[in-house]
């Protein structure tokens, strides 16, 4: 307390200084508009710096924390990517793209849209039944394609109607070949879900895996080459074990199976003549 | 004492009044406006307390704000100088000075005095002009403003002394 007055004391004149100068600020700011707007102005601006570089230090000070958050919620949504991600790739069958490159695929060839009459995927040997026929140009042997991929084959016309026999029949077999290679096999359906089948004689030493794409390998005057078939779901030896047996995702929904086209290709006939007569000369 | 303080009430209210009636309307060439009632700070005398000094310099600048219509500035200016004004006398003062010395030509010297004169007269100004700005938007205006309203001031303080000591 001593100490107090006699600091007191000794700087008396510092305080009253300070305190007349204090008065007179006061009294500038009071009754000057233009000092106290230019002291509102200085004084908003200065806080607010301040308050700036506040919440710039505490956020620093909080960096450690947040990082804890950022690197939890990462890993969350890491797995979420996973998780969606695999559910994307098992529902739309990469389509758009699909789409796409089938029409590019198809660019060559005449396309007749066509109208799905009945259709059914519950049996051993399904057929579907179009809105198009000999009158519109539709013969036997024609293939069937639709945005995501192959059909099947025209079986049967009358004058304005056709019998598809489609992939999803157990004696269905088309010429299918793993995309980037040259290896082919027969694509066919064991029964089972509507939406895989089977691709046998894969030879051994091909080299491929789970998630490659299946197309037409242009190998009959049926479909060209390169239309989508499906992605390699699952491999296995075939029963010799000389071969793989594939198991195709296929690209076709054929349960909600509504608008298709039937694949006219040019010198479709003239090419198949020849194959029959060829085969009917080696027998 | 009672003598003391009523002399200088009298020079406040005389320096006040001229502020008021005469120096408050001049401005030269539109910038040199003399505050000649900073001569109040220069009278007083070698020894005189800090604290009386203070205040008699804060009220003399308040009264003059309110003649000039400039609230707090010449306060704020006055109190400023009164601060500064003893030490410096303390300096200037010979060393076998008496202890009530009031500053003067007389007692300092002619170039004493000038000195004394100038730096308070200078501090005195600088503060009233940069708080009467309060911006340095216009450097060039505020150190012409400023430095010929010292040299204004600089020298009625210095004819005031004249005839001050010349009446004494």
């Amino acid at each position: 307390m001593r100490a107090l007055l006699d600091f007191l004391t000794k700087y008396h004149h510092w305080l009253l200084l300070i305190l007349l100068e204090g008065l007179s600020l006061v009294l500038l700011f009071q009754f000057n508009h233009y000092h106290n707007s230019v002291w509102m102005t200085t004084a908003n601006t200065v806080v607010g710096h301040a308050t700036a570089w506040e919440q710039e230090a505490l956020r620093y000070i909080h960096l450690g924390e947040v990082n804890e958050a950022l690197t939890r919620r990462n890993l969350i949504l890491e797995q979420n990517n996973e998780v969606l991600t695999r559910q994307l790739q098992a529902l739309t069958h990469d389509s758009t793209w699909t789409e796409r490159k089938q029409a590019e695929r198809l660019r060559d060839v005449q396309l007749l849209p066509a109208k799905v009459i009945t259709n059914s995927v519950l049996h051993r040997n399904n057929f579907i039944t179009i809105d198009r026929g000999e009158a519109d140009g539709v013969a036997p042997e024609m293939g069937v394609v639709c945005g995501t991929g192959i059909v099947g084959i025209i079986f049967m016309t009358s004058e304005h109607y056709a019998i598809v026999q489609p992939l999803l029949n157990s004696h269905s077999r088309i010429s299918c070949r793993l995309r980037g290679s040259e290896y082919f096999g027969y694509l066919r359906w064991e029964g089972g879900s509507p939406l895989v089948a089977t691709l046998d004689d894969i030879p051994r030493h091909a080299r491929f895996r789970v998630g490659d794409i299946v197309e037409t390998s242009g190998f009959s005057s049926v479909f060209p080459s390169g239309i989508f078939v499906g992605k390699v779901a699952a491999i296995e030896n075939s029963d010799d074990g000389l071969s793989y047996k594939l198991h195709i995702q296929l690209g076709t929904d054929f349960s909600s199976l509504q608008d298709v086209s039937v694949v006219q290709q040019r010198f479709q006939s003239e090419l198949r003549n020849l194959e029959q007569k060829a085969d009917s000369l080696s027998q | 004492m009672l003598l003391t303080a009523l002399q200088r009430l009298l020079w406040m209210t005389a320096l006040v009044a001229a502020q008021l009636f005469v120096f408050n309307h001049v401005h030269l060439f539109g910038y040199a406006t003399p505050l000649p009632f900073i001569y109040f700070l220069l009278l007083f005398r070698l020894g005189t307390q800090r604290w009386s000094i203070l205040l008699w310099g804060f009220v003399c600048g308040v009264l003059t704000d309110i003649v000039s219509l400039t609230p707090g500035v010449g306060a704020a200016s006055m109190t400023l100088v009164a601060f500064i004004q003893p030490p410096l006398l303390a300096l200037l003062v010979p060393e076998d000075a008496i202890e009530d010395l009031r500053p003067g030509y007389d007692t300092l010297g002619f170039w004493g005095y000038v000195r004394y004169a100038v730096v308070l007269t200078f501090v005195f100004c600088l503060a009233y002009f940069l708080i009467l700005s309060f911006s340095f938007q216009r450097p060039l205006d505020l150190a012409i403003s400023c430095g010929a309203s010292w040299g204004l001031t600089l020298l009625l303080c210095l004819i005031f002394e004249g005839f001050h000591r010349a009446h004494e």
